[in-house]
């Protein structure tokens, strides 16, 4: 057990409010003031499945989860059986023998364990069996040191809505867990099991907790998102949940479409009227909508694309994490043009590029992938929202177009001295053009002409310089002295500061350098970085290093040392510190 | 090399002699003057086909879609701005099999764009296969033993799918097109119009006089435009293929029901003074 933060897990059948309860410890957590991450693991299934939320909090940042747990509340016997492993001489255990017909004595625990008749106690006082859940957050809270009216407050927000006497009971159940565990420990019950607990600490204003998708939506919002159209899959589909709940308050219009192509290609037809669009999928939707870039290439259409990564090919595992669609994303289309794609590390990260893309999109008039994975969008972080109002000028509106001798305004005019162009939109006089799947002249009328070939890709391609300007400085924790220095993208970033955390404590020093822009690429830190870095390997989430070619593409430098995973499951900082142990 | 003196805008159209487009170019032209809209305040969305080539042949704002793909960007435009009059452009291709899904799905929602099928039963632009409205036992090049599907009847369709506005008429009934185009872009919801056209060139069978021998008009008939069953009666019978107004009923339309759109279009909406603070309570 480190110093300071606690890791707690709660695992049961999906089905039995296992994420709601996973959700109210975490935000019970979060307004004692400590930063939280948590993880959630459910299989792809409808119901009956194992289903797992883990909270990992603490007075310091915390970066990811963590194996080895503090406290498992263990809704059945299954969930014994399947984090037994994670269990040690300091852990404990809650579970409820009366509801499982568990005899713990077969599990042989390495830790002790607190009996606690959750089911009982809920329907003794008149509350249903799932209401439950709440007396094993009582418990969890007395024995970690958390404060039981924090507790009452979550649960009051969170089942508000049911009306009041349903809050009244779930606040009874989660008193009697508090009481159960005050008295079983002062009864001696569990042994010299103890948790020195931390200090409640400051609660900003400005903190939230959210799941990468939620800052994803939200972020897209504060970026001045207008119309949202997409067809659902997992791992992406709580961000069209989210913006679908929140269409008004957002004061924007989302449309659940027939199909990912139906998506994509409505959010072209929205951006050509001239409002910020979106649409979200996941790798195989993402294969749908791979024409459509192009069309927003060649019509030179701000579009963003959010993508969350789950393993493929194919259907792949649904439910499950990976890092394997990096080299689709940065080419996918017919031929080429530019982009931006971007894989923000944490949620914070998730809402800031989030609004950036909006941003991006309109002024270089083309398209952002915004790229996660499962372990970002649907893991919560702790964030800062410090900039709740937002005011955003318009980038390349020709506000009077005045069509010329052929009578249509030169959408694409060719002009060396300025690669973007300036739009006109529908309803204005003089601005007529044509948005173009084809080859375009600078009127947009299709041409196959050879030279006007050549100025509308070189036009396109102008804009890349223009975009490289924006590039910022890429995540970097680290130091000449580092013995080896960590390369990553996207999510990957919580596990390597995790681990580089746990190194640090035992006097071992490495440097992670994440990358959140991938096109265009960040070529000159990143190959200052390896260049003055004495070790470097590369840590992504795919089989055959696709970050690593895409570097050695961008830079010319062959990196040899790599750690990999593709089975589905996000890294640990324990297995990357075995790794480099090894 | 020589360098090209720019040719004159729009382009001329590039059709075969003898296409049915010609005579549905005139009555589009014809069809939107009479709506008295600012030629700005019209957009047309073009799918992929030899009616879409008539992108370059035009002189409002317009949207030359990816194949089968038309409807989806017309009903994201009317999302994006209510304001404008939307019409689209597809072949019996496009419409009916490449983005049938789209066809199918969004007249399911009233969107309000009028949707105008060159249907010439053949894909003519990539030289003459079949098409999803290609009678049974059709030879053509993808087809050279005779196509074995049954054609696919679109009005049958409409009628059982809750079109709110579906009509036929032939290509080469200039007058009776324009004023159904007109009608159609009047009309407050999904319009449809197939519209039965020759191809001398891939479709020979189906020749102008063929059409004046097999089409019949429901007016003659006293049709009522009020009943699906009675459209989808005519829309299923094989004696003849029937021209008119199949069905047309008054109902909102999709943006009429979103409540974000019911003050203005989102083009009116500004992004100059967001506040996401209320959007942040729920993640404390």
């Amino acid at each position: 057990m480190s110093m300071n933060t606690f890791n707690w897990k709660v695992a049961g059948l999906s089905g039995e409010g296992i994420m709601v309860s996973g959700l109210i410890f975490s935000k019970t957590s979060s307004r004692h003031g400590f930063y939280i991450f948590d993880y959630t693991e459910y299989p792809s299934i409808i119901t009956g499945g194992h289903n797992t939320y883990q909270v990992h909090a603490g007075i310091e940042p915390v970066y990811a989860q963590k194996e080895k747990l503090d406290l498992l509340l263990a809704m059945n016997a299954n969930a014994l059986v399947e984090h037994l492993d994670e269990l040690t001489s300091n852990s404990l255990v809650i579970f409820d023998s009366s509801d499982d017909k568990i005899n713990i004595a077969e599990f042989n625990l390495p830790c002790k364990s607190l009996d606690l008749p959750m089911v009982k106690l809920a329907k003794e006082m008149g509350a249903t069996r799932l209401m439950g859940n709440n007396v094993g957050l009582g418990a969890s809270a007395y024995l970690l040191g958390l404060d039981l009216e924090i507790l009452n407050s979550v649960i009051h927000d969170i089942f508000a809505r049911k009306g009041q006497e349903v809050v009244d009971l779930n606040h009874k159940a989660a008193k009697a867990g508090y009481e159960f565990a005050r008295n079983a420990k002062a009864a001696g019950q569990l042994g010299n099991w103890d948790f020195a607990a931390f200090e409640k600490q400051e609660y900003p204003e400005s903190r939230v907790t959210f799941t990468g998708n939620e800052a994803v939506a939200l972020g897209s919002v504060a970026g001045g998102l207008k119309l949202f159209a997409a067809y659902p899959m997992t791992p992406s589909s709580s961000v069209l949940h989210y913006l679908a709940a929140h269409e008004d308050k957002a004061g924007i219009v989302v449309k659940h479409a027939e199909d990912e192509i139906s998506a994509i290609n409505m959010a072209l037809g929205a951006s050509f009227t001239g409002v910020r669009s979106m649409t979200s999928t996941s790798g195989g939707g993402f294969a749908y909508m791979t024409e459509a870039l192009g069309l927003s290439g060649v019509s030179e259409l701000p579009l963003v694309v959010f993508e969350s990564m789950r393993p493929g090919p194919a259907l792949g595992m649904p439910t499950w994490t990976a890092q394997g669609d990096l080299q689709f994303v940065v080419t996918a289309s017919q031929d080429e043009f530019p982009r931006f794609v971007f894989a923000p590390g944490d949620a914070q990260e998730a809402f800031e590029m989030a609004k950036l893309s909006q941003e991006l999109a309109e002024k270089y008039q083309g398209l952002v992938i915004l790229l996660s994975d499962k372990y970002l969008s649907e893991s919560r972080y702790t964030a800062e929202l410090a900039v709740t109002k937002l005011s955003h000028e318009r980038h390349g509106f020709n506000q009077n177009p005045v069509s010329d001798e052929t009578g249509f305004y030169p959408r694409y005019k060719i002009d060396k001295e300025n690669a973007i162009s300036m739009r006109s939109v529908p309803g204005q006089q003089g601005g007529e053009h044509i948005n173009n799947s084809y080859e375009h002249d600078e009127y947009g009328l299709a041409t196959e002409e050879s030279q006007m070939r050549i100025s509308q890709m070189d036009k396109r391609k102008r804009k890349l310089k223009l975009m490289k300007s924006e590039i910022p400085q890429q995540f970097y924790s680290g130091s000449l002295e580092d013995e080896i220095t960590f390369i990553s993208f996207g999510s990957t970033k919580g596990p390597l500061l995790e681990a580089q955390r746990q190194l640090a404590a035992n006097g071992k020093k490495v440097g992670v350098l994440n990358l959140t822009w991938l096109s265009p690429f960040p070529i000159e830190q990143v190959s200052k970085v390896i260049k003055e870095s004495k070790r470097v390997v590369v840590v992504e989430g795919n089989q055959c290093g696709q970050l690593a070619n895409l570097i050695t593409q961008e830079t010319g430098i062959k990196l040899e040392e790599n750690y990999r995973r593709y089975d589905g499951r996000p890294f640990y900082a324990e297995e990357i510190i075995k790794f480099i142990n090894k | 090399m020589s360098v090209k003196a720019k040719p004159a805008y729009p382009f001329k159209p590039t059709w075969c002699t003898g296409c049915g487009n010609f005579g549905i170019w005139g009555a589009i032209k014809m069809g939107i003057g009479a709506l008295g809209v600012p030629k700005e305040n019209v957009v047309m969305v073009y799918d992929v086909g030899c009616s879409g080539n008539m992108a370059d042949f035009n002189d409002h704002y317009g949207f030359h879609a990816l194949h089968g793909r038309a409807l989806p960007v017309a009903a994201g435009i009317k999302l994006g701005n209510q304001d404008l009059k939307v019409l689209v452009i597809m072949g019996d291709g496009g419409c009916y099999g490449e983005g049938g899904t789209h066809f199918i799905n969004l007249m399911r929602g009233n969107h309000d764009v009028t949707l105008l099928i060159h249907n010439n039963n053949r894909y003519s632009l990539t030289t003459g296969q079949m098409s999803p409205t290609t009678r049974k036992g059709t030879k053509t090049k993808s087809t050279p033993v005779g196509s074995i599907e049954e054609p696919f009847n679109p009005i049958a369709i409409a009628a059982s799918n809750n079109a709110g506005f579906i009509a036929r008429e032939f290509a080469a009934d200039i007058p009776k097109l324009s004023a159904r185009i007109t009608e159609a872009m009047n009309y407050d919801g999904f319009a449809m119009i197939d519209i039965l056209q020759p191809c001398p060139v891939y479709n020979p069978a189906m020749s102008y006089e063929w059409y004046r021998e097999n089409v019949i008009s429901l007016e003659s008939e006293g049709h009522q435009s009020n009943s699906r069953e009675a459209a989808w009666k005519q829309a299923m019978r094989a004696d003849k293929l029937a021209t008119g107004l199949f069905y047309k009923e008054d109902k909102p339309s999709y943006h009429a029901q979103v409540k974000n759109l019911q003050q203005s279009s989102l083009t009116k909406q500004p992004i100059s003074d967001i506040d996401i603070s209320s959007l942040a309570v729920e993640f404390k």
